[in-house]
């Protein structure tokens, strides 16, 4: 059930069914976004398909709570445009809807591994650069580095970036480990003996193994992405021995265990440390959360935009993506998310405060340290999947 | 003759109404006693008080001259035939019977010979094994009968038990009841609400109303001596008038009817004629304008008296009896 | 065509459309490769020019899930946690249902819709209450806490004990609720008979009571046995480390590895361990179900 080709009928329903829905269930995207659905379904229905010149509609498929609240509607006040924003939970969902095919969106929000993937399954657009004048603001030192998933910005431009770490309860993991404990250092949660000792007050880790390995090989001193199963195998080994210590193998629970204070330890990305952070405080029970990118060096993730394949709206998406380019867009929606762009000219619009966070923007010695997430060939990721159900199932 | 079972003062309240209000009652050892009475009269709440399904809110119950009042139904020594049989479905009818008695402690060979026994006395040998559901409704009130009897307790209860046999089942059923009780030396109690059969059946009719018991005596008796004119009503068919504020009964056989006059007789109309394969019944309008029922057997020349007739009628003085109300 | 015809063919239609035809398509899928293309499992069919000139099929994925324990051991486990859930319904539904078909009847209605109530709030949103209660900061260990019955928190959230506890109280209506239907169709003359032919109360239960309403028992056990066996949120939010569950695991083969093939194998094997306990529920209900 997908919103596809809407016309004019079917955006108003869906307008009108999302500010009554907003309404009423303040800030439940998740009800709303179910809502959009179900009337955007019903009107589709009644409504005959008809294709007519580009309507002004973009529909957005992005992570929830990831723009600045005035975003969209400076862009429908700049361009006319009318924006459907549609939220995703997880990365899996948003591949999974898009390699289903005709999606129905015209902007999406992969992370590189996904981006890779959606290029290999040929289910993007290539840009059209001239319709993007503002595409010069991108940083060549960062898109450098996401290179890997797609080069010279044929797919995609580079939305935000930010690293994978360790979160922590200062005083909890103080309790546990002393005041001398590594929490600058994978050592917190990789040396079993620290492991256990945190284990009292609960460790957290990644759900999934494409999040695991990496850091893992570094903190070996092996190469993050190693094509030899042996060192995964060893990577897998030293996770047997920690296995016992860790209470829960999850992607997002951390973000309010860490903010409630039930648990000392987790590894997140930036953003959701952020997240639990920021709740911490705004909770005021004394909780203090911290995010550390570890010295063996860290993940380096991205997250793009691009244009699907059968986008209704190419010209909208691209006008879309232009307004993103644009530094004072795109700074006070690193004021407002919290994580890095790549925007070489963005400073004057970014805080200050925001600017001289080492855990959102890393300094040069660290920057050197991370290295981009990347798709092993298909043997080496059916491999680490494996090696890894194996550590969380304890066998 | 030893009571088995006394009823002292029992009552029981249903919310305001009382279903059951004071009744004493002794049962004596060996008879077959019929509660006698319209739906409501409580005789039902009466049986279900001696089987220890309901507690009454008043009075003693008695077995054998023990306070059994606070016993609870599976540690008394009378069982009870439910008017649906109640047969367990999910049982056959060798479990059904076996089923009180592996309550006593009954197992093995001792078991069996009781269940077979039980067979054997309401004529079901051979069919232990069906299911009740595979039963005519003749045969599953036989297995209900033969669940009871086989525990031999001191008393059998038995609530409607002719109500969902067909008509021409009854009169053969209530023989082989008689007949099984005279054999076994068990003391039966039944519910009904139908006069003939209480009458076919019992030695000994209580007949209720509104929760008491109006009267207590052998068929005989409470026809021929009603105790007052609610007993001599619900046994029916006779001619009740008022005279000076009492009520005088007359059966309806005991009035003679003739074409010719009679000497202290009354004269007549007959108003309808109603046939009834051993008599004929005539109504006969009296010059004082009432309506008198006389029952004419076939062999005294039933077949004379016609609708629209003039006719005389007589009794006996000694016939008319003064009933209290 | 007769409309008794037309009125009989709904069923079947149904069926055919919302159940057969989607099964086929995941029976087709399970049989594929993945591959990194829309959608992303290999074709079904092998063509040439356009037209189809054979089938290509692999086992590999039925292969793999025998062969690797994870799976084998998941479907163990799910079934285990399955198992016990619903005998801990059971056992908490029966005295329920029971208790309520022997109410008053003005006051049964009130106690069904207390039962059903909580479905008008939303799962997850019940769930989450439930994370709340049990961790760590939460009510159940902050209460005892301040009452000085423990000193540290207890490890009641990321357990098993805590998706037993989810599963029960997530599924109990489902067992209630067949169960009040079959007790509340119990003659109560049977029970008074078995009482009348010296049966002690408790006997009357195990006799009588609990032989009759089997069909309930076991309605009951399958409308929560199933959909636990293939149990996602509630491991996933409740459990810990150590909860293994298939409905995971096939989260897993489908979003995380984007393996469809993979797991419309593992769904119709799970399938299969389902349609298991259906069929003796088949084969036990004429045996059970005797009324004419």
């Amino acid at each position: 059930m997908q919103l596809r080709r809407p016309l004019p009928i079917v955006a108003l329903a869906v307008k009108i069914g999302y500010e009554v829905m907003g309404f009423i269930v303040e800030g439940d995207t998740m009800i709303r976004r179910h809502f959009c659905l179900a009337v955007a379904a019903c009107a589709a229905l009644i409504s005959v398909s008809v294709h007519a010149a580009e309507e002004k509609v973009l529909n957005l498929y992005i992570w929830s709570d990831y723009l600045a609240p005035d975003t969209i509607a400076n862009f429908t006040k700049k361009t006319g445009i009318k924006v459907n924003v549609d939220v995703f939970d997880s990365s899996e969902t948003l591949e999974a809807k898009l390699l289903a095919g005709k999606s129905g969106y015209d902007v999406v929000v992969p992370n590189g591994p996904i981006l890779k993937r959606f290029i290999a399954a040929d289910v993007l657009r290539t840009l059209d650069k001239s319709k993007l004048p503002h595409l010069n603001t991108q940083d060549p030192a960062i898109t450098a580095r996401a290179a890997g998933a797609d080069a010279g910005n044929a797919h995609s431009i580079i939305y935000m970036w930010g690293t994978s770490g360790i979160g922590y309860n200062v005083a909890k993991v103080k309790a546990a480990l002393g005041k001398d404990a590594p929490v600058d250092s994978w050592k917190l949660i990789l040396d079993p003996a620290n492991a256990a000792k945190l284990s009292k007050c609960k460790l957290y880790v990644f759900d999934a193994a494409s999040d695991i390995f990496e850091f893992t090989l570094s903190y070996m001193g092996k190469d993050p992405h190693s094509t030899v199963a042996k060192d995964y195998e060893d990577a897998g080994a030293l996770w047997q021995k920690v296995r016992p210590s860790i209470t829960k193998f999850h992607n997002s629970e951390h973000i309010s265990a860490l903010a409630n204070g039930d648990i000392c330890v987790a590894t997140g990305y930036s953003g959701d440390i952020f997240q639990a952070r920021d709740r911490a405080e705004e909770a005021k029970k004394g909780v203090e959360i911290a995010y550390s990118i570890p010295q063996e060096g860290a993940v380096m993730w991205f997250d793009f935009m691009a244009i699907p394949k059968d986008a209704p709206h190419p010209d909208a998406a691209h006008a879309f993506l232009d307004y993103i380019l644009m530094p004072e867009v795109i700074g006070p929606i690193t004021n407002e998310v919290y994580y890095a762009n790549a925007n070489t000219k963005a400073k004057p619009f970014t805080e200050k405060e925001v600017l001289e966070d080492e855990t959102v923007y890393p300094g040069p010695d660290m920057m050197k340290k991370l290295f981009p997430e990347n798709t092993p060939a298909q043997d080496i990721e059916r491999l680490r999947t494996r090696i890894w159900n194996r550590v969380k199932s304890g066998n | 003759m030893n009571t088995v079972l006394r009823i002292a003062g029992v009552t029981k309240r249903f919310g305001a109404a009382a279903a059951v209000d004071g009744v004493t009652l002794d049962v004596r050892e060996n008879e077959f006693l019929a509660l006698l009475g319209a739906s409501g009269c409580g005789k039902t709440t009466l049986l279900r008080i001696m089987a220890g399904l309901e507690q009454p809110d008043a009075g003693q119950v008695f077995i054998d001259g023990k306070d059994v009042t606070a016993t609870p139904p599976y540690a008394r020594p009378v069982n009870m035939m439910f008017q649906s049989y109640a047969l367990f479905p999910h049982m056959t009818v060798a479990a059904n019977i076996a089923f009180g008695l592996k309550q006593d402690g009954l197992q093995g060979d001792a078991l069996a010979a009781r269940v077979k026994e039980a067979l054997g006395a309401v004529e079901l040998d051979g069919l232990g094994e069906r299911k009740p559901h595979q039963l005519s409704g003749g045969q599953r009130q036989r297995v209900a009968l033969a669940r009871c009897i086989a525990k031999r307790p001191r008393v059998l209860l038995l609530d409607e038990p002719m109500a969902a046999l067909d008509k021409h089942l009854r009169e053969r059923t209530q023989m082989e009841l008689k007949a099984l009780r005279a054999r076994l030396g068990i003391t039966f109690i039944v519910v009904t609400h139908d006069q003939d059969e209480a009458m076919a059946m019992a030695d000994r009719v209580a007949v209720m109303e509104a929760g008491r018991v109006l009267q207590i005596d052998t068929p005989l008796a409470l026809y021929e001596r009603p105790a007052n004119a609610r007993v001599a009503r619900f046994f029916g068919n006779i001619n009740l008038w008022t005279s000076s504020s009492k009520t005088m009964a007359l059966r309806p056989e005991r009035i003679r009817i003739s074409h010719a006059p009679l000497t202290d007789g009354v004269s007549g109309t007959i108003e309808n004629v109603v046939y009834l394969g051993t008599a004929t019944t005539c109504f006969v309008k009296t010059a004082a304008g009432q309506t008198l029922r006389v029952s004419v057997p076939h062999a005294e020349g039933a077949q004379a008296f016609n609708q629209g007739d003039a006719v005389h009628l007589s009794w006996p003085a000694s016939a008319v009896m003064e009933l209290p109300e | 065509m007769t409309r008794r015809a037309a009125v009989l063919a709904l069923p079947w239609l149904w069926a055919a459309l919302f159940l057969l035809l989607p099964l086929a398509l995941v029976l087709k899928i399970s049989f594929a490769e993945a591959q990194v293309s829309v959608p992303p499992y290999s074709d079904f069919f092998e063509r040439l020019d356009g037209a189809i000139v054979g089938v290509k099929t692999t086992f590999a994925n039925y292969q793999l899930l025998f062969s690797d324990s994870l799976y084998v051991r998941a479907y163990f486990s799910s079934s285990w946690i399955a198992f016990v859930s619903t005998l801990l319904t059971l056992l908490l539904g029966y005295p329920m249902a029971y208790a309520i078909a022997r109410a008053p009847a003005q006051r049964r209605n009130l106690l069904l819709v207390l039962i059903i109530l909580p479905f008008w709030t939303s799962f997850l949103v019940r769930i989450y209450a439930w994370m709340g209660l049990l961790r760590p900061t939460g009510i159940i260990n902050t209460a005892l806490q301040s009452l000085g019955m423990i000193d540290a928190p207890l490890q009641l959230l990321n357990t098993s004990g805590a998706v037993y506890l989810g599963i029960v109280y997530a599924y109990l209506p489902f067992m209630v609720l067949p169960l009040y239907a079959r007790l509340e169709k119990l003659d109560g003359a049977l029970l008074e008979a078995a009482a009348d032919l010296g049966a002690k109360p408790w006997q009357v239960f195990l006799h009588v009571t609990l032989p009759l309403s089997l069909p309930g028992v076991l309605a009951g056990c399958l409308l929560v046995f199933i959909p636990a066996v293939g149990e996602f949120v509630i491991p996933d939010l409740l459990g810990g480390a150590d909860t293994l569950m298939i409905g995971k695991v096939l989260w897993a083969e489908f979003f995380s590895n984007r393996d469809w093939p993979m797991s419309a194998a593992v769904t119709m094997v799970l399938l299969v361990v389902l349609v298991a306990p259906i069929m003796l529920f088949q084969a036990l209900q004429p045996r059970t179900d005797q009324r004419p």
